[in-house]
């Protein structure tokens, strides 16, 4: 497909993603890892008024003792603006799967100027995402998401995704389910929706105009896993405009030269 | 069906193509959902986004069926309803029956009975007659 420009380990994570429609790898920087989880950390024991823990992680899984569903989008809200208000926290971020972002979407990105996060306490219904895609509700389909858990995910505590062959069934068929609804949708498909497992320390990159989302978490820990789009910084923008929802963050020197030159002007015709 | 005093909340329902050839960011549109629950003391679900294809209206039939367990929706715009007036109606009659109700954050309308359909339908049959009328005098 691309005549053997990329590198053997570029060209083996492109195939698994379109094989797949994701992949799932461990982040690129750990210690920034670490940092992102104790801040959220941090900032969920400040919020409630408890005392910061030594232990991020378990502290994160078991915030359902402290957060009730009728609270859960204040609290969570709160959280969103607590970590993107840090300045190192789109660079860290983006330093998680800098090489493979390389790899699937390309060197010179625009990345979404607030990342989201989804916290889904165990066996509530008020948080739930139906099966979707993000191109559907207005995205470009030349995005990606990094998904990145502070917490292991499996089962009904993860996302789940359709296949790649599942998901083009499924879409052909969309319009029979207006008027049924996308649970309908999901019900069908249920068989083919696959579960990721992605534990601390991995993230998951997925195509998001795959079916996706999440269903009741019925494990007994609560879900914190954020999610951030990217894309090449010249692929067509839809809905989410570059600039109000993303931002260019590796302009490279050659692209900047272009923008900046002006043709020599002034001749009289 | 819930009873009434155990359903909690009002879903957000936002859209992601443009209405009557005007966009809003979906970010704004939150915005002001949000401040209309604030203001009106409504506890705020997170947003339906209304898929981008032109006359689909899935994520709207989504929360009809969520009806019988929270307390009602609030919509950016009654615009966003469907442009077929019966489907509109149809949609009326869900809230109506499951004793929940509609508002329209950047309107301030709430529909909550069979005598609200009028502002509503009101509102939406000029709009109608507007976008045919002469735009020169």
């Amino acid at each position: 497909m691309t005549g053997g420009f990329l590198s053997k380990d570029d060209a083996a994570l492109g195939e698994a993603f379109l094989r797949d429609g994701y992949v799932i790898r461990t982040v690129e920087d750990r210690p920034a890892l670490d940092r992102i989880q104790a801040r959220m950390a941090a900032l969920a024991a400040e919020a409630l008024g408890l005392d910061a823990s030594n232990e991020p992680k378990s502290f994160l899984d078991g915030i359902h003792r402290h957060v009730t569903p009728e609270n859960l989008n204040p609290f969570r809200v709160k959280m969103i603006a607590g970590i993107n208000a840090e300045p190192w926290f789109r660079r860290a971020y983006y330093g998680l799967a800098a090489q493979a972002l390389a790899a699937i979407a390309g060197n010179e990105l625009a990345m979404q100027r607030r990342a989201n996060l989804s916290i889904q306490l165990p066996e509530d219904e008020s948080s739930l995402l139906p099966a979707h895609t993000d191109t559907w509700s207005g995205d470009s389909p030349f995005e990606v998401v990094v998904w990145l858990p502070l917490v292991d995910c499996r089962s009904t505590k993860s996302m789940f995704i359709l296949p790649p062959e599942a998901n083009a069934r499924a879409a052909a068929g969309l319009a029979r389910y207006d008027g049924k609804g996308v649970e309908a949708l999901y019900r069908d498909h249920e068989s083919e929706a696959k579960f990721l497992t992605v534990d601390y320390g991995q993230f998951l990159l997925f195509d998001q105009n795959l079916i996706h989302g999440n269903r009741i978490n019925r494990e007994k820990t609560t879900r914190w896993t954020f999610n951030c789009r990217f894309k090449g910084l010249f692929t067509p923008y839809a809905d989410k405009k570059l600039g109000e929802f993303f931002e260019p963050i590796t302009l490279r020197p050659a692209t900047r030269l272009g923008l900046a030159y002006k043709l020599p002007d002034g001749f009289g015709g | 069906m819930k009873s009434e005093a155990t359903r909690v909340g009002y879903r957000a329902y936002i859209g992601s193509r443009p209405i009557h050839g005007s966009r809003t960011p979906q970010a704004v549109q939150n915005l002001v959902i949000r401040d209309y629950c604030q203001k009106n003391g409504l506890v705020y679900l997170l947003s339906a986004v209304e898929y981008t294809m032109p006359g689909c209206y899935m994520m709207l039939n989504e929360v009809m069926t969520e009806l019988p367990r929270i307390e009602g929706m609030v919509c950016y715009t009654l615009y966003m309803l469907p442009e077929r007036a019966e489907r509109r109606h149809e949609i009326y009659r869900r809230f109506l029956d499951t004793g929940t109700a509609l508002h329209a954050a950047l309107e301030a309308q709430v529909l909550r009975d069979a005598e609200d359909i009028g502002r509503f339908e009101d509102l939406w049959l000029v709009r109608q007659a507007l976008a045919r009328a002469p735009k020169v005098v």
